[in-house]
């Protein structure tokens, strides 16, 4: 099975090619099906190499495939290849099955969409990026899948370039914002994988792992500096996470698929899949482990005030991403791992259920102009509750085994302190995942025009919900605390294998029940009965609230700090050279017919001396600093 | 025969006293260039400052350097430029001012370059020669050989240099459109 | 002299001389063609010329399999200077396919045209063949002389003229400062050639007061050619006043001769001297990139952006330089090629904006470009992402392997620097992108843009290989790897 392991990206590539091509002459249903059939196909694909490594021995279950030698030079070498290991296939269902439902589900989604051609080559090209990015063996290759996800996160952010409302002001530059944030992260990835490749020699992920623990402690310390603001970037972390909420600006499906199921775990994959580095270096493991638990947490805080329902989704993201993190960092990758499967699960179905309200109500989203539409969407609002109540840790379902499983293996680490603010992050997280299902399910219709709009959706949209809603509820059972099935599958590739001791487990567990009913209890009390006590309790919290209007305050300090300064650099240069410009435009145009007299005349006033007189200070100071450093 | 009280300072040799002419031709045509209303005159002087030059070159017993100075700076450039000016008929006969708003700005930099380059002349110690070139010595026939066997590939590119020259003062001459 | 220890072997000077060659067949095929009954005859000038770089290529194809050949110690036949003579090749090459319907439009003389880009191309491959600070210069001359006269090509455009005049004065100048240079290296070592002069530098007995004076001086020489900063401010003056395949030929090929000669000055005459002009090089570096970006940043004009941008290019293959090392010279080497090749592309793009009698094309001409055009646009979006070093494009691959260079030559916050300008840079490269993707058209933009065959031949070349060097970055390193090493004989 393993030689046609190519075929995982030769689908999704052939369908971006047909739709590229002949996209033109289908309808918009035949090009929905054959860029949907192209990842359910690599769907396929990926199963079949799951089996075929399932099949194998426990120590064997790593296969290195090389397609080319990528390029050479000098005595350093990359290989176009493939590794099929536990995670990267692990990763590859994710991304295919999550993505394949996806797809189907946008074909309803997308109807009215005149430009489909190009949403579905954009979204057939995201998956084979992400299928590079998770599949190579080294990090140059995972980089151009990083790259390429990251374009094709930016163009479909800015599908809708031509809209533009008060949220997100021009679509467009939603996505421009992203793709900028995303390029700082970037460079770090860059800067880590040139030091990586001048100390160790290669940049193929099992030659790092056997060298890194040779390396100076500096070295891998600003390595996995490096490769932290790389995931922060990717994965939304403080501080590169203010693009995500602004992302939301794509249309639902891509809020999904790219921004809460499988790009942005791109970064959480990165620190599993180098984790041999961040073990070798604990300083900053618990660094990121901190900055993870902290953007949960502060990412939640957000989500309690959102009013618009994607972006409670959005925030909701960031902080779950948070929780990846903070596991994947402090030594309970496996958990990481399982959480972000789980998450794609539960996370895909509430976006996709909110683009299903989305498309019933011709667009609004605002929780304050929806309520009691349990009674139009009778089939979202059950996916939808499933979806929350996996997001919110209510025990049985998959989220409460995946955030049970990361705070346990934190525990389980001695941490603490990350353990307690993960547990209060639980609990807002239960609060806002129903204050989301029922301020927009349950209760009064707060806008009858909304409503008597409503409509539940046709059966290709509420398919996938089910289908996800069905996952969201079992995936978790394939980890259960003591048959951690998955993490065992997982450990040939993360080399980590959490044993949680059974009194520890009972007492995580135990609080996480608490923690997630309370939460339930307290939005049904607020949000459906209206009782007093709540808002008594929310009142304690009260002087909190301009720091959560003002998103913390991180968007100002960046524009102070950052943008202004460069705005302003940036202006200065146009005070500076827009004059010419502008005179060379108008020029340009009037000179054609002017005769070269007027060149002379041009030429006496033109900037020449000026240009000398910049050389000729350059020749100063270079002659200086020659003449004093020889 | 007694002694003058005032020692008279010798008299240039031959050498120096045309070392002195060239100098100062060289300085009268940069003096042209910059002072001349006329753009043709001021192409005339560059031309003459680019002789004057090559005459340096040859009183320091530098052919080469002269003989170079001569084809790409004579020949070809100042050819050039004389065509251009030649064919464009404003820059022909207008006579143009010398002075605009930069030139303040303009002595200034050429007096710092000048008390720059003087300075460094004056301050550093140049290495001199250790045997005299002998008179009589047929440098130029050296200079010949040099060219077909240790500089061909100068020369080689001197000839190219000299086409681009050539074309490039054909596509200047075309009359315009 | 003695005859014996003449080495005149003519086949190192094979390429340049098999340029100069073809520029004299087609300055004949012009003349002969004179007439109205042959001017089918005189249109054939361009694949005249076109067939002599394709012809030099085969050349030089052929050399990479000699041995390494010196001329008398002023030129050398090595993997280096072929593949200078490679990138300038292929710039003369696509340059010639973007000129072929454009130049008549602009200049009559359309023979001596072709005949000037060839001469200039072998004063360009000389650059990368000199081993003697003389040939340097005339080299370096033979091809500015050619440029000057190119960027006036258009006489009756005031803008052209005062691009060329500028470009010659200031060219002029910056030569004058060249010069001077290499006489006080001269004065210093007493040699020109660069082995003698790297002997000379490590010999104790040698005074060494004058080489660094000497050394500045070549530096201001060789970045006034490659525009660094602050040599650089003619650069979006005569890129935009310059008719657009003329910019875009300069752009690339001069680059890639004037660092031609500025590695192999730096590398082989003066390695010694490195603790003292590496950090020097590197502050250049970082000043050229900063300022070409920041400029670009509000850049209207297409060909002032291209202009600014390539200043920050210049940036980043300095670091090359700077980092000093083989992987250094290689990397320099394959970004001068993938630059040529998705610079000149969107070059070519850039004629296609171009209105009747204009020439520069102004940002907001593309809007919509994406709706009206798509394949053109993305075409250009590609050449936008290589050249703002997104995967998996050729510029991507330049820079890593650039800056990797640096990071491997302990030079990290060089490095460092570089890529966050990268970041910066992408948001203009991107610009362009969204204002093809993401505005609507409107009365400026182009109604009709008017195709022809060479020019999409051209623009289907430097796409193909912006992709290709980017998928199989090997193809080129794989061709240049063994050879760098043998030619700089680095110590």
């Amino acid at each position: 099975m393993f030689d046609y392991a190519w075929l995982l990206f030769a689908f999704p590539a052939l369908g971006a090619l047909i739709i590229l091509f002949l996209g033109p002459w289908l309808s918009q249903k035949i090009v929905g099906w054959i860029a949907s059939l192209a990842v359910l196909s690599a769907f396929g694909v990926a199963l079949a190499l799951f089996a075929s490594l399932y099949a194998l021995p426990e120590e064997a279950r790593s296969i290195t495939i090389t397609y080319w030698e990528w390029m050479t030079i000098a005595n350093f070498s990359v290989p176009a290849a493939v590794l099929i290991d536990p995670l990267s296939i692990m990763m590859a269902i994710v991304v295919t099955g999550v993505g394949g439902l996806i797809h189907i589900y946008s074909i309803g989604y997308m109807d009215h969409e005149p430009r489909y051609q190009r949403f579905f080559f954009y979204l057939n090209f995201f998956i084979l990026a992400m299928l590079i990015l998770v599949m190579s063996n080294n990090f140059l290759g995972t980089f151009v899948g990083w790259e390429g996800v990251g374009l094709a996160s930016y163009l479909l952010i800015g599908f809708w370039f031509a809209k533009r409302d008060d949220q997100y002001g021009w679509y467009a530059d939603a996505g421009k914002k992203a793709f900028l944030v995303n390029r700082i992260g970037d460079a770090a990835y860059l800067l880590a994988m040139f030091i990586i490749w001048s100390s160790v020699g290669s940049l193929t992920y099992a030659v790092v792992e056997e060298t890194a623990a040779l390396l100076p402690t500096t070295t891998l310390v600003f390595i996995t500096l490096l490769l932290l603001f790389a995931v922060s970037g990717k994965s939304a972390q403080f501080p590169l996470y203010v693009w995500l909420p602004e992302a939301m600006a794509g249309p639902t499906p891509v809020s999904a698929l790219i921004h809460a199921a499988t790009m942005v775990t791109a970064g959480v994959y990165l620190i599993v899949r180098t984790g041999h580095l961040w073990d070798l270096t604990p300083i900053v493991a618990q660094t990121v482990g901190w900055i993870g638990i902290l953007t949960a947490f502060f990412a939640a805080t957000l989500a309690i005030v959102q009013v618009d329902l994607k972006k409670i989704l959005a925030y909701s993201t960031i902080s779950q991403l948070g929780y990846m993190v903070a596991a994947a960092a402090v030594g309970a990758p496996g958990s990481a791992i399982f959480i972000l499967v789980a998450h794609a699960f539960f996370k895909a179905l509430l976006f996709l259920g909110a683009g299903s309200v989305m498309h019933a109500t011709d667009g609004v989203i605002d929780v304050r102009r929806l309520g009691g539409l349990r009674h139009k969407m009778p089939q979202t609002y059950i996916t939808f509750l499933i979806g929350a109540m996996a997001l919110g840790g209510i025990p049985l379902l998959s989220g409460f085994w995946a955030k049970d499983a990361v705070l346990a293996g934190i525990a389980a680490d001695g941490a603490f302190l990350i353990y307690s603010v993960g547990v209060v992050t639980a609990l807002l997280t239960a609060i806002y995942s129903f204050r989301a299902v029922f301020l927009t399910f349950n209760g009064k219709p707060r806008d009858m025009h909304v409503y008597e709009h409503a409509h539940e959706n046709k059966l290709i949209m509420v398919g996938p919900l089910w289908i996800l809603a069905f996952f969201s509820i079992t995936i978790g059972w394939f980890n259960t605390p003591f048959a951690l099935a998955m993490e065992e599958f997982l450990s040939a590739s993360t080399g980590h294998q959490e044993h949680v001791g059974l009194f520890l487990e009972l007492v995580v567990v135990t609080i996480s029940t608490i923690v997630s009913l309370f939460g339930l209890l307290y939005a049904w009390a607020r949000y459906i009965r209206g009782e007093h006590w709540t808002l008594t309790l929310a009142s304690w919290f009260a002087w909190l609230q301009p720091a959560l209007d003002n998103k913390w305050y991180v968007d100002r300090v960046y524009d102070a700090v950052i943008v202004r300064p460069l705005a302003a650099v940036a202006g200065w240069f146009a005070r500076v050279f827009d004059p010419k410009v502008i005179d060379g435009a108008v020029n340009a145009v009037g000179d054609v017919t002017v005769d070269a007299g007027e060149a002379v005349r041009k030429l006496q006033n033109g900037a020449i001396p000026t240009y000398a007189f910049s050389i000729f200070l350059g020749v100063v100071v270079v002659l200086i600093y020659f003449i004093f450093a020889g | 025969m007694p002694e003058l009280p005032i020692p008279i300072p010798p008299l240039p040799t031959l050498h120096e006293s045309v070392f002195m002419a060239i100098a100062l031709l060289t300085v009268v045509g940069a003096f042209l260039v910059v002072a001349a209303r006329n753009l043709f005159h001021n192409a005339l002087g560059l031309a003459l400052t680019f002789f004057g030059v090559a005459g340096v070159y040859f009183v320091a017993e530098a052919e080469f350097v002269g003989v170079a100075q001569v084809l790409v700076y004579v020949g070809a450039i100042s050819t050039l430029i004389t065509f251009a000016i030649m064919l464009t008929r404003g820059m022909m006969y207008g006579a143009t001012s010398p002075l605009n708003r930069q030139a303040g700005t303009a002595a200034i930099i050429a007096a710092t370059v000048f008390v720059v380059m003087a300075g460094l002349l004056g301050s550093l110690p140049w290495p001199v020669a250790e045997e005299p070139i002998v008179d009589g010595q047929i440098v130029i026939a050296n200079l010949g050989v040099g060219f077909v066997t240790e500089f061909v590939v100068a020369f080689l590119l001197l000839a190219v240099l000299l086409l681009v020259a050539l074309a490039g003062a054909i596509v200047l001459a075309q009359d315009r459109k | 002299m003695n005859n014996a220890s003449l080495e005149l072997n003519i086949v190192a000077l094979a390429p340049a001389a098999s340029m100069v060659i073809f520029a004299l067949l087609v300055m004949a095929v012009d003349v002969f063609a004179r007439g109205t009954r042959t001017q089918p005859v005189r249109a054939a000038t361009p694949w005249v010329a076109l067939l002599g770089v394709l012809v030099t290529a085969g050349v030089c194809v052929w050399l990479l399999g000699q041995p390494v050949t010196t001329f008398q110690g002023m030129a050398i036949l090595d993997r280096y200077s072929l593949g200078i003579a490679f990138v300038v090749l292929v710039a003369a090459g696509l340059s010639i396919l973007v000129s072929a319907r454009y130049i008549p439009r602009v200049n009559a003389q359309v023979g001596e045209y072709y005949a000037l880009i060839l001469l200039i191309s072998a004063g360009m491959m000389m650059m990368g063949a000199a081993t003697d600070l003389i040939v340097v210069f005339l080299a370096l001359e033979t091809f500015s002389l050619g440029l000057y006269i190119l960027a006036g090509l258009r006489r009756s455009d005031a803008m052209s003229s005062e691009a060329a005049m500028k470009y010659f004065l200031l060219g002029a100048f910056a030569s004058g400062f060249f010069v001077y240079g290499a006489a006080l290296v001269y004065g210093a070592t007493g040699a020109t050639q660069f082995e003698q002069i790297a002997a000379m530098a490590t010999n104790p007995a040698t005074d060494l007061t004058f080489i660094y004076p000497g050394i500045a001086l070549l530096i201001v020489g060789f970045g006034f050619k490659v525009s660094l900063v602050p040599f650089h401010m003619w650069t979006p003056d005569v890129y935009q006043g310059a008719p657009t395949p003329v910019t875009a030929f300069m752009s690339a090929a001069t680059k890639a001769a004037a660092f031609a000669a500025f590695y192999r000055v730096f590398l082989v005459a003066l390695p010694s001297q490195q603790a003292v002009w590496g950090p020097a090089l590197a502050t250049l570096a970082v000043l050229t990139m900063t300022l070409g970006n920041l400029a670009a940043l509000r850049q209207s004009s297409l060909k002032r952006l291209l202009a600014y941008s390539s200043i920050s290019h210049a940036g980043y293959i300095l670091v090359g330089l700077a980092a000093g090392s083989i992987a250094g010279v290689e990397a320099s080497l394959f970004y001068l090629l993938s630059y040529a090749f998705m610079n000149i592309g969107a070059f070519a793009v850039v004629t296609l904006l171009e209105k009747q009698g204009e020439m520069d094309a102004d940002g907001a001409r593309l809007r919509g470009l994406g709706q009206r055009k798509p394949l053109l646009a993305a075409v250009m979006a590609i050449f936008m992402f290589s050249l703002a070093g997104v995967p998996p494009f050729a510029g991507f691959f330049a820079k890593f392997f650039v800056f990797a260079a640096a990071v491997q030559g302990g030079m990290s916050w060089l490095a460092a620097i570089a890529m966050l300008n990268s970041a910066i840079g992408a948001y203009y490269y991107l610009r362009v992108t969204v204002v093809m993707y993401f505005n609507a058209p409107d009365a400026e933009t182009v109604s009709e843009v008017k195709s022809n065959w060479p020019l999409n031949v051209g623009i289907g070349v430097a796409l193909a290989f912006t992709i290709l060097l980017g998928v199989f970055p090997s193809l080129w390193t794989t061709l240049m790897e063994s050879g760098v090493v043998t030619a700089l004989a680095l110590r």
